[in-house]
C-alpha cells in the first residue's frame, strides 16, 4: 500500500501486494496403494466417516507433508498458487477446482486451519490472518448464549476436560498456524496417521487451543498450510469422498415436490405430474422468494458440513449442508410437503443431533448463515 | 486382421441396421431417397418422427416440430444459393499428422490379455455423457418421456449418465443473466420477434427451423423449469421477473423487449441445481467423476447410412481403470471449449471432450470456428464482468485515457454489440494502445480499462452487486477509484457437433444428412444451428435445456418402438478400442518411475529456480495447455488473418509433437488427474486444428469470426455452415432459409 512500484496510471490500491514473491505452501500428500480389488466406492452406502468404520474403510497408502516454495503475488488466490505448482513444479499434485471463482463449490478444503475454497482464499487472506479472523462465527453462537452446556461430551476424543475450549473453536480455526504443528483442534485424520508425532501434536495442540486472542504473529506465518477438508474421508492428496454428504442431502428428498392429492411422493402423482402440461408457473410473491431464495444458493461445498464438530467429529448426524437443503424446501411455498419434511428432519441424526454451536457459518461462501437457519428449523420443528 | 474384423462387423451389423432404421423419421428417410442432395436436406428437418409425435400428443405438452410442419411446408428456400457453390470442398488427400485418435500403442505390449469380451459386461440403453444442463435435461426428458408412456415392459431401461464432475460443479452453474423466452410477463412479447432477433444476432447463419423451435417452445421449457424448483425473481404479482439482455427487440429489430427470465445473477446456478434435484427425484443413475476416452463409432456400411455408435470407453478415475459400455443410445453433453483459450469465461474443465470424441471418431464438426468472446473479462482471470457494467455507465478507455469506443461504433459506444466491442479492444491492443494488468505490471499491455469510476458508488453496489465483488476479490481494486483491467475472454463456441433438431448426430456426406445411428449431442458441444455466427444472449441455457429435453424424448420414444433392444454380442471393436487404450494408459503411468509414488523425489527438485528457466524441463499437460492457450489467442482470439492462422498451425504441429512425449509423473492411477489431462490436452489439440483449418477456410467476416483480410460477410460464398473433420476435409451444408432471407446486421 506504501509502495508503488507499478505504473500508475492504473490502479494504487495496495501495490505490494502485486509483487510477487516468494511463498511456502505446505500440504499433506496422500498417495492410496493400489489396490486389486474394486475400491469400496461402488458401494453408495459405503460409510466413510473417518472414525465411524475403524480402521477398514480407511484407505491405505502412504502420507507426508510437501512443501512447495513458488514466487507468487500475494493476491492471487491459493488456487492460482497450486495450479502453478501443477504447470512448473510438480504436476502430480491432485486437488479438485472447476469454475475458479466460487460458483461450482468443487475445491474446499483446510486452509491454515480454516476450512475455505481455494479460488476464494487469496494468499495475503492466509498470509496474515488477523486481517480474517473476524469474530463472525464466536458472536452469534454467544448470542444464542451458554453453548456451553450444550456441548456433547464426546464430541471430541481428547480434551473432554474443557468444554469451554471446545467451543472456542474460533481459535482453533483462526488458523493462527506458526508451522508444521498445525492441526489443532480439527477433527483430524493424523490420529491414525503412520506419523506417531502427528497424534502427539495434536494432543499438544489441543490443550494450547485456547490461543484466547486472535492475534497471530504475522512474522511467523510465512507458510500455508493446506489439508484435506475435515469430516471426509482423504482420497488422494487434498481429494476427499463426497458421496458421503451427498447421500445424507438425498435423504431429505430435496426436489421441489407441488401437488394437491398430497399423500406421498409416490409413482402414482409422479406420473400424475409428468403428463400434467405445465401450462403457467407456479405463482409465487417476492416476499414468498425471499424466505428461502438465500438458501436456493447453498453450493454443496461442503464447508459448513466440515466446521460442524458433531458431523465432523463422526457423531450420527446428517450435517447442516443437508439441513439446508431441506431447509430450502421447507420454506419454498410452492411445496406441499412442508410438513413431511419437518417429521422427516426431527429425528436423532436429523435436525435433533444439531447443538447449536454454529460453526457452520463462519465458512460459507454463499453467505447463508447456517447457524441461524438450524435453529429456525429446530423452532420449526417444535411447532 | 483389422479388415477381416470389419467384414465380420459389416455382415453382423446389418440387420440391427436396418432394424433401428425404422425407428428413424420417415421424413429423413425421404429425404435420403430423394432426388436432389444438396437441398432435400431442407424437407427433411421440418417433419417429425412419429414416435416424438405420438408421445407429445398424449402429453400435450410439446407443440413440437410436427406441429410445424403441418402448418409450414418450407418449400422453396434455398433457392438463393446457387449450384455448385456448395460442393463439398476439397478432399484433400493429404495425410493427417494429427489423425483420429492415435495414442501411441506400444509394440510387443502383450499384457493386455486380461481384456476380453467378457470385460465389457456394462451395456446400457442409453448413455449421457456430460451433467450440465444439456445433460441433465436429457436424462429428465427421457425419463419423464418413458414414464408418461407408462408400459415399460416390465423392465425399465437402463440409462446411465456419465460424467467427469460430480453434477453440480458443472459450468452451467456459472450462467448469470437470464433464460430467454417470450413469456411477457412484464411487458407484451411475441415468440416471432425471439426468433427474429436470434436470426439476427446470429448473422444469418443460423438454421431458421431450428430457431423457430427454439424461440416458440421457450415460454413452455422455461415454466417446467420453474416446475421443476428454479428459483426465478418474480414480479410484485407472482409472475417470472425478466430483464433486458442486449439484442432482445419488439417488433423485429424495434425497441429493447424484457425477455430474459432470470433469477438474480444466478440463473444458470438455479437451474443445475433444480434440474439436478428433478434427477434425483427420477432415480437418474450417475456415474460421477468419470471420464470418456473414446468414442466408438463403426463407419457406414452404405451409401445411406452415416455409421452406428457402438460404446464408450470410460476411464473411472477413483479407481483408476478403463472400461467399455456398450449402449445403443449415447448422448454427448459434454460443454464448451473456452480452454483452448489462455483467457476464457469458462471453467477449467471445459476443454471440448465431445467434440474431440466426434472428431476422433471420424465424425464432423460444424461452424468450429465461431467463437463467442465477451469483451469485458477481468484481467488475467478472464472471469466475466457482466455488460451491465457498461450499462451502468462504465466506459472502456486506452492507454492514453481516451474512450475509444466512440472512435468505432459512433452512437453505440460502449454499448455496442459484443463482437464490435471485442474487435474495438483487440484493435488499441494491437495499436500498442493497451495496458498491462495491474498484477503483472511488466506483463504484455494485453489489456484496456474499464472505468467505472464515474458511477455513483451506492449505485454500483444496488445496481452491480457481482460485478463489485468480483471486482474486489479478484483484481483487489475498488471499482469506484480505480480503473480496471478488461480484455476479451473466450466465452461460447457456437459450432460443435452437427445435429438434426431432434438431437440425432449426422454426417454431412454428398450434400446430404446421414444420420449415425444411435449417436446424439445436445448443448453448448453440439450445433444445431440455433446460434449461427453468434450467439445472442439467454439463448445458451435455452438451447441446451429445449434440445436437451427434446433429444431424451427422441431417444424414449425410439426405445418403446424398438421391439426388442438390440442384441448385439459382438463386442470386438469396443475390446479393441479398450486394448488401445489401456496400453496408452500403461504407457502414460509407466512413465513414472515404478518406487510407488515418485512425488517426494521430484518435488526436491524444486530447490533449483523454479520459476522461469526450467519450465521447460517439466513438459506436463498444465503447462501445455498453457502454451495452446497463448497460441491460440494469437492465433483467432477475437480477429485473425491467414498467416496469423497459418502460424498458429505451424506452433500447433510442435505441440503436438510435445504432447506425444507427455507421461504422467506418479505411477498412480487412482485419481491421478495428470492423466486426464494429458488425455484432455489430447482432445484440445485435436479442437484447436479443426478450428484454425475452419477460420482458415472461411474467407470472410461474419458474427464472431473476424477476418482482417476478408473483413466483408459474403452471401454469395459462405452462407453455408463449415463442416470439418479431423482429416481437415472442409466442406459446406447451405443454411436453411425459412422466412428470413439475410440483411445487415446494424445494431
Amino acid at each position: 500500500m506504501t509502495s508503488q512500484s507499478t505504473e500508475s496510471d492504473g490502479s494504487k490500491a495496495s501495490a505490494s501486494d502485486r509483487d510477487p514473491r516468494p511463498v511456502t505452501f505446505r500440504i499433506a500428500r496422500f498417495t492410496p496403494r493400489p489396490q486389486s480389488e474394486r475400491p469400496a466406492r461402488t458401494n453408495p452406502f459405503a460409510k466413510s466417516y473417518p472414525f465411524a468404520t475403524a480402521g477398514n474403510r480407511r484407505a491405505r497408502g502412504r502420507r507426508w507433508t510437501q512443501e512447495y516454495t513458488i514466487r507468487i503475488a500475494p493476491q492471487r488466490t491459493v488456487l492460482d498458487a497450486l495450479l502453478q505448482i501443477k504447470r512448473e513444479v510438480d504436476p502430480t499434485l491432485n486437488f479438485r477446482y472447476s469454475c475458479g471463482h466460487g460458483m461450482c463449490g468443487s475445491d474446499a478444503v483446510l486452509i491454515n486451519g480454516r476450512p475455505d475454497l481455494l479460488c476464494t482464499a487469496t494468499i495475503a487472506d492466509c498470509l496474515s490472518v488477523s486481517k480474517t479472523i473476524p469474530n463472525v462465527y464466536a458472536s452469534p453462537g454467544v448470542a444464542t448464549g451458554n453453548l456451553q452446556a450444550q456441548q456433547p461430551p464426546a464430541f471430541r476424543r481428547t480434551g473432554t476436560t474443557t468444554t469451554a475450549t471446545a467451543v472456542s473453536m474460533s481459535a482453533s480455526h483462526s488458523g493462527s498456524v506458526s508451522d508444521s504443528d498445525s492441526d489443532s483442534t480439527v477433527p483430524d485424520f493424523l490420529a491414525t496417521d503412520p506419523r506417531k508425532t502427528a497424534t502427539a501434536t495434536k494432543t499438544t495442540g489441543l490443550i494450547g487451543a485456547p490461543h484466547p486472542t486472535e492475534k497471530p504473529d504475522p512474522a511467523e506465518s510465512s507458510a500455508v498450510e493446506i489439508r484435506p477438508l475435515p469430516g471426509f474421508t482423504p482420497l488422494r492428496d487434498l481429494i476427499v469422498d463426497t458421496n458421503a454428504m451427498f447421500e445424507q442431502i438425498r435423504r431429505f428428498k430435496p426436489y421441489l415436490l407441488h401437488d394437491d392429492s398430497s399423500a406421498d411422493s409416490g409413482q402414482a402423482d409422479r406420473t400424475k405430474a409428468a403428463k400434467t402440461e405445465p401450462a403457467s408457473e407456479y405463482k409465487q410473491t417476492p416476499e414468498e422468494l425471499a424466505r428461502y431464495e438465500l438458501l436456493s444458493t447453498c453450493i454443496a461445498c461442503g464447508l459448513c458440513q466440515s466446521a460442524c464438530p458433531i458431523y465432523a467429529g463422526g457423531e450420527a448426524f446428517a450435517g447442516p449442508a443437508a439441513m439446508i437443503a431441506a431447509a430450502r424446501f421447507i420454506n419454498d411455498s410452492r411445496d406441499s410437503h412442508r410438513q413431511e419434511r419437518l417429521e422427516a428432519i426431527d429425528q436423532v441424526d436429523g435436525i435433533q443431533a444439531c447443538q447449536s454451536i454454529r460453526a457452520c457459518t463462519r465458512p460459507c461462501p454463499r453467505g447463508i448463515d447456517v447457524g441461524e437457519e438450524m435453529w429456525k428449523l429446530v423452532e420449526a420443528v417444535k411447532e | 486382421m483389422n479388415a477381416f474384423i470389419l467384414q465380420q462387423l459389416t455382415l453382423t451389423f446389418r440387420p440391427a441396421k436396418s432394424e433401428s432404421r425404422g425407428q428413424r423419421t420417415i421424413a429423413e428417410d425421404h429425404a435420403m431417397t430423394g432426388n436432389h442432395p444438396r437441398f432435400r436436406i431442407v424437407v427433411k428437418r421440418i417433419t417429425h418422427e412419429p414416435g416424438v409425435a405420438r408421445m407429445a400428443s398424449q402429453r400435450g405438452d410439446l407443440p413440437v416440430g410436427g406441429h410445424l410442419a403441418a402448418r409450414d411446408p418450407p418449400d422453396d428456400l434455398i433457392h438463393l444459393l446457387g449450384e455448385g457453390k456448395f460442393g463439398h470442398g476439397t478432399h484433400s488427400a493429404r495425410a493427417s499428422r494429427h489423425g483420429p485418435e492415435e495414442p501411441p500403442l506400444s509394440i510387443g505390449r502383450d499384457s493386455i490379455n486380461g481384456m476380453n469380451p467378457q470385460k465389457v459386461r456394462n451395456r446400457y440403453d442409453a448413455v449421457i455423457v456430460g451433467a450440465g444442463a444439456a445433460g441433465l435435461s436429457t436424462a429428465l426428458g427421457l425419463h419423464r418421456a418413458l414414464e408418461s408412456d407408462g408400459n415399460r415392459n416390465g423392465s425399465s431401461p437402463k440409462v446411465l449418465v456419465v460424467s467427469k464432475l460430480q453434477p453440480l460443479r458443472s459450468h452451467t452453474g456459472s450462467a448469470e443473466g437470464g433464460i430467454a423466452a417470450s413469456l411477457g410477463n412484464q411487458e407484451k412479447d411475441d415468440w416471432h420477434w425471439h426468433y427474429y432477433d436470434t436470426i439476427k444476432g446470429s448473422d444469418w447463419l443460423a438454421d431458421q427451423d431450428a430457431v423457430r423451435i427454439l424461440a416458440e417452445q421457450a415460454p413452455s421449457i422455461v415454466i417446467q423449469l420453474e416446475h421443476d424448483g428454479v428459483a426465478f425473481s418474480r414480479t410484485e404479482d407472482g409472475h417470472i421477473a425478466q430483464r433486458k439482455f442486449g439484442g432482445h427487440t419488439a417488433d423485429y429489430g424495434g425497441h429493447p423487449v424484457k425477455r430474459a427470465a432470470y433469477a438474480a445473477d444466478r440463473i444458470g446456478h438455479q437451474i443445475l441445481h433444480a434440474l439436478w434435484q428433478q434427477c434425483l427425484r427420477q432415480g437418474v443413475e450417475f456415474a460421477e467423476e468419470w471420464y470418456v476416452t473414446d468414442l466408438v463409432v463403426d463407419p457406414p456400411t452404405d451409401e445411406e447410412s452415416g455409421g452406428h455408435a457402438r460404446g464408450l470407453i470410460v476411464l473411472d478415475t477413483h479407481a483408476g481403470k478403463l472400461q467399455a459400455i456398450q449402449a445403443d443410445n449415447i448422448v454427448l453433453c459434454t460443454g464448451g471449449a473456452g480452454r483452448l483459450f489462455h483467457t476464457t469465461s469458462n471453467s477449467w474443465d471445459l476443454t471440448g471432450d465431445g467434440m474431440a470424441l466426434a472428431l476422433q471418431s471420424g465424425l464432423q464438426l460444424e461452424d468450429v470456428e465461431f467463437i463467442q468472446f465477451h469483451p469485458t473479462g477481468l484481467g488475467h482471470t478472464g472471469i466475466l464482468l457482466s455488460e451491465a457494467s457498461r450499462a451502468e455507465g462504465g466506459v472502456l478507455r486506452n492507454s492514453q485515457g481516451r474512450a475509444f469506443m466512440q472512435d468505432y461504433a459512433p452512437g453505440h459506444g460502449d454499448l455496442a454489440a459484443r463482437d464490435v466491442v471485442s474487435r474495438s479492444i483487440m484493435a488499441e491492443i494491437d495499436a500498442d494502445r493497451g495496458v498491462a494488468d495491474p498484477s503483472d505490471p511488466d506483463g504484455p499491455h494485453d489489456c484496456v480499462w474499464l472505468d467505472m469510476t464515474g458511477i455513483d458508488g451506492q449505485r454500483m453496489t444496488t445496481l452491480l452487486p457481482q460485478v463489485t465483488e468480483t471486482i474486489h476479490r479478484y483484481a483487489h481494486l475498488d471499482p469506484t477509484v480505480d480503473m480496471v483491467p478488461v480484455k476479451p475472454t473466450a466465452h461460447y463456441t457456437m459450432g460443435g457437433i452437427p445435429i438434426t433438431d431432434r438431437g440425432r448426430v449426422y454426417r454431412w456426406q454428398d450434400g446430404r444428412r446421414r444420420i449415425v445411428d444411435g449417436l446424439f449431442a445436445a448443448g453448448e458441444c453440439s450445433c444445431v444451428s440455433v446460434h449461427g455466427a453468434n450467439r445472442l444472449g439467454g439463448n445458451s441455457l435455452l438451447d441446451a435445456c429445449l434440445f436437451g429435453t427434446r433429444t431424451g424424448q427422441t431417444i424414449a420414444a425410439a426405445m418403446s418402438n424398438a421391439d426388442k433392444p438390440n442384441d448385439i454380442t459382438d463386442t470386438s471393436p469396443l475390446v479393441q478400442i479398450l486394448q488401445k487404450r489401456q496400453a496408452f494408459m500403461d504407457e502414460l503411468l509407466a512413465g513414472a518411475s515404478n518406487a510407488g509414488p515418485s512425488e517426494p523425489a521430484l518435488a526436491d527438485n524444486q530447490n533449483r529456480e523454479s520459476d522461469t528457466s526450467d519450465r521447460s524441463n517439466l513438459n506436463n499437460p498444465y503447462a501445455l495447455m498453457g502454451r495452446l492457450g497463448r497460441l491460440m489467442e494469437e492465433a483467432v482470439a477475437v480477429r485473425c488473418d491467414q498467416s496469423s492462422i497459418e502460424k498458429g498451425l505451424r506452433g500447433l504441429n510442435q505441440l503436438d509433437a510435445d504432447a506425444r512425449q507427455l507421461r504422467a509423473h506418479s505411477g498412480t492411477a487412482v485419481l491421478n488427474q495428470e492423466v486426464t489431462a494429458i488425455m484432455e490436452v489430447d482432445n484440445l489439440l485435436t479442437l484447436a486444428r479443426a478450428v484454425l483449418n475452419a477460420s482458415l477456410q472461411r474467407r470472410e467476416s461474419r458474427g464472431a469470426l473476424y477476418r482482417s483480410d476478408y473483413p466483408q460477410r459474403d452471401d454469395e460464398h459462405y452462407l453455408a455452415h463449415t463442416m470439418i473433420d479431423a482429416e481437415e476435409n472442409v466442406s459446406w451444408q447451405p443454411v436453411h432459409i425459412v422466412d428470413m432471407p439475410p440483411k445487415g446486421r446494424n445494431y
